[in-house]
């Protein structure tokens, strides 16, 4: 019965050690480690909506951004590979035919006018990206 | 003032009987070939249990069994900073065993040592690296290691509880033999 006692007693200072231990790790532990840039974007779409999203990223260029916000859930976009890199057709569904009515999706870098297709865009920390859905009217 | 020219009455007391020279050279490989036995299954490990075999029946001497134990590493391995941590991590373990020689009878407070000699293994050896890097890269390496801390723990506790009896029967048998 005694004996008994001690391998419990023995069972459970250790398994009470090894709570403690995990309890450290958890706690203390690297987390995921968190892109190292943030920046924000927008979406205006062909109502004037606005849908903004903000996220850590360590995406080099624009287009990866948007493969991330893809991944996240509630952003998609089309587009195609063309001579000059990532041309965007859609965006959240929304699609601008330039053919039919002069409808185009831009890239607004800070608020300027990207020099870049998404695909060459650079990302920095604290870049502000938008896409605005805009109609070329001649 | 010195006058040394008397011999030493007192008959000069060894430390070291020529059999305990023997014992200990025989411990100290036993150590290294458990160890090299059984390296290849990661965080399982004989090394602890034998230490603390050995002192319930060397006591204090089998610090030098370890220290062999840890120059044969040394000679095999060359020396790194696990080194600095061998030198003091094992004869931690001699000194505690040292302190709960007399509960000899029960084999649970020895199984219980080397679980928690496993479990707190990473944050004994993590002191060096206070000294290299400060409190937080001592708190980052053992913080790290703590998963294979765990299964160090569970595994000596595993092995000790199967092998701590056996292992004292055995020697018990040998010291009788002795006498």
């Amino acid at each position: 019965m005694k004996n008994t006692k001690t391998i419990i007693i023995s069972v459970v200072a250790v398994l009470a050690v090894i709570a403690i231990l995990a309890g450290v790790y958890f706690a203390l532990a690297p987390k995921a480690q968190q892109g190292s840039k943030s920046v924000t974007v927008e979406v205006v779409d062909d109502q004037g909506t606005t849908k903004s999203y903000e996220l850590k990223t360590d995406a080099e260029f624009l287009s990866q951004v948007m493969d991330e916000l893809t991944k996240a859930g509630d952003f998609s976009y089309e587009g195609t590979n063309g001579d000059y890199g990532l041309y965007i057709t859609a965006i959240n569904g929304v699609t601008a035919d330039y053919d039919a009515d002069g409808a185009y999706w831009s890239i607004l870098v800070n608020d300027e006018y990207g020099m870049f297709g998404a695909d060459s865009q650079p990302v920095a920390d604290g870049d502000d990206f938008k896409f605005v859905y805009e109609v070329y009217v001649q | 003032m010195y006058s040394n020219t008397e011999p030493d009455n007192k008959e000069h007391k060894k430390i070291f009987s020529v059999l305990d020279i023997a014992t200990i050279g025989v411990m100290a490989a036993l150590l290294e070939v458990v160890k090299v036995a059984l390296q290849a299954v990661p965080n399982v490990e004989l090394v602890t249990l034998l230490i603390i075999v050995f002192t319930l029946y060397l006591g204090p001497k089998s610090l030098i069994a370890v220290w062999g134990f840890v120059g044969m590493e040394c000679a095999v391995y060359g020396l790194g900073l696990w080194t600095i941590m061998y030198v003091y991590v094992w004869p931690i373990l001699v000194l505690i065993t040292c302190l709960l020689r007399k509960h000899r009878s029960s084999q649970w407070p020895f199984v219980v040592l080397a679980s928690m000699f496993g479990l707190f293994f990473g944050a004994m050896c993590s002191i060096p690296y206070f000294f290299m890097g400060g409190y937080a890269t001592a708190l980052a390496w053992w913080v790290a290691g703590i998963p294979f801390d765990i299964l160090h723990g569970v595994t000596n506790f595993i092995g000790a509880a199967v092998l701590f009896t056996p292992l004292t029967k055995a020697l018990d048998r040998i010291s009788r033999m002795q006498q």
